[in-house]
């Protein structure tokens, strides 16, 4: 049924139709929709659930790393210095193997103080072990928190579910809201494979000595790689139900069946916003072609090399930094190009940082600049008024 | 480093985790500090000069378990009825929670507790002492004497109990008006303990039909005559004044006075108060005069005010000068006071001394007397030496071997009628020592809660209370945040149109849901209540808790001492020890 819904109103809807059984959170502009919707659905009973009030971010996640492994279906939220001060638990989540969905609303982190879109809090987090899956528009949000569930409880990992700050999550889209019968065709109970139980007593995440630490780190990544396989299989039902599928890498050519000179990679809204310039270019004469990269972690190696490898140059846009280094879709680009014996010309733009507009006339700008500057030694700066 | 090998990741489960239980592993001997379940004395009790457990009767009446709470009470003070209407609470004031929002209405509950138990018709429980065969003689049948005659039931001895009047409950019965108190439930709570086994001896008199040499035969003797006798005004025409006191007692016996218009009451103290209260419920128009200022008078802050709210004048810095003329037309000279030196701390009063100001005199149909109250008459001639808090020894040269105490109004400092039930209880205590040969000083301390004087029958006798901390819990030790702010419950009370024109009691009954709601206010200061926060917060799942019997311990195999238990214990009913090595 289409509805027209905000973003975060979205991720509490989707939130209930997976039936999650223990939400915990704590409060953060631009999140604090998600659940506070959340904590209406519980308390009106439209949703059996646990809506467990905590005093931080780090206690939520706590929290729901304790409901999750007892085999409980669980939730949280958050956003920015939130996520930040779920650090340490992140790990634990991932290390735990619980596949805790977590809807990330990227914001940007002080200071100085700013409450708008930017991806490096949600980046930042990169090697803690969970997935993270960045969305285009409100629909890609609602679908991929059932997508997360069903991907993480198959291998075992927590899975971010990361999009746009007021961009996505205070704006008002029409949104496929899918049936409660065909959600629970496609996600069915978790059946978990370990977990806490009184009566038959074990000692969780104890301590593992060097003898032992490195395998298990080692089962990580093999989930994590498992993932690439697993994935296209499950969108692909996911597609069969609901008619919608999300890659974890997609290409979208300019002419279709063509190559064109430049690859543009995007992540989250901007990709929304880089289609309209596509076309707008395409009038113009200048074709580029798109590429949305939906996962970052785990990062398709492979799929990038196959897409991107035969580009004479890419155009990265990167709303995040990582501070000496650069735009940090770039950077996993580059490392992933390495391994080719041939590697196009790479134009690392950082725009948008702290909510400023990418508008469809400064990608084309950034188009232009790639297609007519000589490479950069580092980072290229688009809408800076420096 | 494990001495298990393993040869590959296969081996493994996805993430790490013992491959049993780990209760082998007592991780409890890595602990070196012990909490311990150890209940403590609260503030309230301490203040009871009757030392009633009132955090325990508190939670009993909470739990709607009125019946257990009301035989608590009496185990230390049998009027509860009498305590919860005239009591001067200073439970109340001690109270921990009146430093977070408002005392626990202690006073209010207590007369709940014990009209619940008179209305159900509860049974009290049975003296089962062991009759120790000796015969103890308690002279004065007021709240004193009929304290210490129930104590000294409960501890074995046969109790004649003497009074002068032909009625037993002293003052209870003769003195307090029954808009305060009335007789039914006096009578009630003394029959209670009449009914024990106590011999009561009406209308004999110590030093007149009551001769020195009948109580010889005695075993002990325990003197409790009060004080009636009231001080002179020591002014001209003096005799034309009514003993306020006398005034009480003729009233309460149905020989009230015609009265009626303007009279005036002498004095400042709760009895100065009863007299004006009973003359506006007569008829007549009573103001009363008091020497010192308005925030030196004696009566209970509470008593004031319900004496000013029926209408009553009080006038201050205004010292009776002389009185003339008939009975029914009279003239009071009235003398203007003032202050030459500031209350010293110790009593808190200003002292006066006759102003310049002129004199004046007034027209009055009746004055009435309430200056204060001199020991009654009648007691033996001897030396006199404190015994605790409450009592005097009697050293009479004829009969040195006999043990003799006094005790009530003839020694407290103050007046009231818990403390004179408190000195009844340290008086038979007392009595039991003395004739044991146990050491009556030694023995008091150890029946001590706190540090003011309330003695427990119950700690002394090796009861449960025994098994508490003697320290006295205050509201820093508590872990406030678990308690929420809740309105104090008030005894609703007469109109004051029903209050000027009859006797009925002022203060009216509460709901027995009021009374819950108002007992779980208490803190329980110092005493477990089951609130399991021990056991929703220890880390290691080391508090074992039996619900059936309200029981709890910590297991010391998995208790890493970590103390968060005694940390989030609201009411401070654990401690942290060091682990014995």
């Amino acid at each position: 049924m289409k509805k027209v819904l905000e973003g975060s109103h979205a991720v509490s809807h989707a939130v209930a139709l997976a039936r999650v059984k223990v939400i915990s959170a704590y409060p953060i502009t631009p999140q604090t929709h998600i659940v506070e919707r959340l904590a209406e659905l519980v308390a009106n009973g439209e949703l059996d659930a646990r809506y467990i009030r905590v005093e931080s971010e780090h206690s939520a996640l706590a929290a729901v790393i304790g409901s999750a492994a007892t085999g409980v279906r669980s939730f949280t939220a958050s956003s920015s210095h939130g996520l930040a001060l779920m650090h340490e638990m992140l790990h634990w989540a991932a290390g735990s193997r619980l596949p805790i969905v977590l809807a990330e609303v990227n914001r940007a982190l002080g200071a100085p103080w700013n409450i708008w879109a930017d991806q490096t809090d949600s980046l930042a987090q990169r090697d803690t072990g969970w997935l993270q899956f960045y969305c285009e528009d409100v629909q890609e949000v609602l679908d991929s928190i059932l997508l997360a569930y069903r991907l993480g409880e198959e291998i075992s990992l927590p899975v971010m579910v990361v999009f746009d700050a007021f961009f996505l999550s205070h704006t008002y889209e029409p949104v496929d809201v899918p049936e409660q019968e065909k959600v629970d065709q496609f996600l069915p109970p978790w059946q978990p494979t370990e977990q806490l139980d009184p009566l038959n007593p074990r000692a969780l995440n104890q301590l593992a000595s060097p003898e032992y630490y490195m395998e298990f780190r080692y089962k990580i990544q093999q989930a994590m790689e498992q993932a690439l396989t697993s994935y296209p299989q499950i969108d692909g039902e996911f597609f069969k139900l609901f008619g919608r599928s999300y890659p974890l890498v997609d290409r979208i050519p300019a002419v279709a069946g063509k190559q064109a000179s430049l690859a543009l990679v995007t992540s989250g809204s901007i990709t929304g916003t880089a289609r309209v310039a596509q076309e707008e270019l395409l009038q113009q004469g200048v074709a580029v072609d798109l590429v949305k990269v939906r996962s970052f972690r785990p990062f398709p190696l492979q799929q990038i090399r196959e897409i991107l490898g035969g580009y004479p140059r890419i155009a990265v846009i990167d709303r995040n930094i990582s501070f000496g280094s650069g735009g940090i879709f770039a950077r996993e680009i580059a490392g992933a190009l390495a391994s080719l014996p041939q590697r196009p010309q790479l134009y690392p733009f950082v725009a948008g940082l702290g909510g400023r507009d990418v508008t469809q006339q400064s990608i084309a700008e950034m188009v232009r600049r790639a297609l007519s500057d000589a490479p950069p030694e580092d980072v290229l700066w688009a809408g800076l008024k420096a | 480093m494990s001495p298990v090998s393993f040869k590959g990741a296969g081996e493994l489960p996805i993430f790490s985790r013992s491959a049993g239980t780990m209760e082998w592993n007592h991780t409890g001997n890595w602990r070196y500090l012990r909490p311990r379940y150890l209940d403590k004395d609260a503030p309230c009790s301490e203040a009871c000069p009757a030392a009633e457990d009132i955090p325990l009767i508190e939670l009993l009446a909470a739990r709607g378990e009125f019946d257990a709470a009301w035989q608590r009470i009496r185990e230390e003070n049998p009027f509860p009825a009498v305590c919860g209407r005239v009591c001067f609470h200073p439970c109340e004031t001690a109270c921990n929670r009146g430093e977070y929002d408002a005392p626990v209405a202690i006073n209010c509950l207590e007369r709940h507790i014990a009209d619940n138990a008179r209305r159900q018709g509860i049974a009290p429980t049975v003296v089962q002492a062991e009759e120790t065969g000796q015969r103890i003689a308690v002279i004065g049948a007021g709240p004193t004497g009929l304290s210490a005659a129930w104590q000294l039931r409960r501890l074995g001895y046969a109790v004649d109990l003497f009074d002068a009047r032909a009625e037993p409950g002293g003052l209870l019965r003769y003195a307090i008006p029954s808009y305060r108190l009335p007789t039914d439930v006096l009578e009630w709570e003394v029959k209670l303990i009449l009914d024990q086994g106590v011999r009561f001896h009406p209308g004999r008199t110590l030093g007149g039909n009551l001769p020195w040499a009948e109580l010889e035969s005695f075993a002990a003797v325990f003197l409790a005559i009060g004080a009636w006798t009231s001080n002179p005004l020591g002014i001209s025409g003096e005799q034309l004044a009514v003993d306020g006191l006398q005034f009480l007692q003729d009233v309460r016996e149905g020989r009230a006075p015609e009265i009626s218009g303007p009279v005036a009451v002498i004095g400042g103290g709760n009895t100065a108060m009863d007299v004006a209260r009973t003359l506006l419920r007569l008829g007549a128009k009573p103001t009363i005069y008091y020497r010192r200022r308005l925030e030196d008078l004696p009566a209970l802050a509470e008593e004031i005010g319900e004496t000013t709210e029926e209408g009553v004048s009080i006038q201050p810095l205004l010292a009776p000068r002389s009185l003339s003329g008939e009975p029914g037309s009279l003239e009071l000279t009235l003398m203007p006071m003032k202050v030459i030196e500031k209350p010293d701390s110790a009593t808190g009063k200003a002292k006066v001394a006759p102003s310049d100001a002129p004199e004046t005199t007034i027209q009055v149909n009746a004055v009435f007397t309430a200056i204060g109250f001199q020991a009654s008459s009648g007691l033996p001639l001897g030396t006199m030496a404190p015994v605790g808090s409450w009592l005097q020894q009697l050293h009479v040269e004829e009969t040195p071997e006999l043990p003799i105490l006094l005790g009530g109004d003839l020694v407290n400092d103050n007046r009231t009628v818990v403390t004179a039930i408190a000195s009844g209880k340290a008086a038979a205590v007392t009595i039991d020592a003395l004739l044991t040969d146990k050491h009556p000083g030694q023995l008091l301390e150890a029946g001590q809660v706190g540090g003011k004087g309330a003695l427990s029958l119950n700690r002394l006798i090796g009861g449960d209370r025994r098994e508490r901390q003697q320290h006295v819990v205050d509201f820093s030790e508590l872990n406030t945040i678990y308690f929420r702010y809740q309105q104090r419950t008030e005894h609703p009370g007469l109109t004051l149109l029903e209050r000027q024109t009859g006797f009925d009691e002022v203060q009216m009954r509460i709901s027995t849901a009021m009374a819950m709601t108002e007992a779980e206010r208490c803190f329980r200061c110092g005493i477990c209540d089951q609130c399991d926060n021990c056991y929703l917060f220890c880390p290691d799942m080391s508090v074992i808790r039996n619900l059936r019997q309200e029981d709890r311990h910590i297991d010391f195999d998995f208790c890493k001492g970590c103390g968060v238990c005694v940390v989030e214990c609201p009411r401070n009913a654990m401690i942290l020890e060091e682990e014995p090595r």
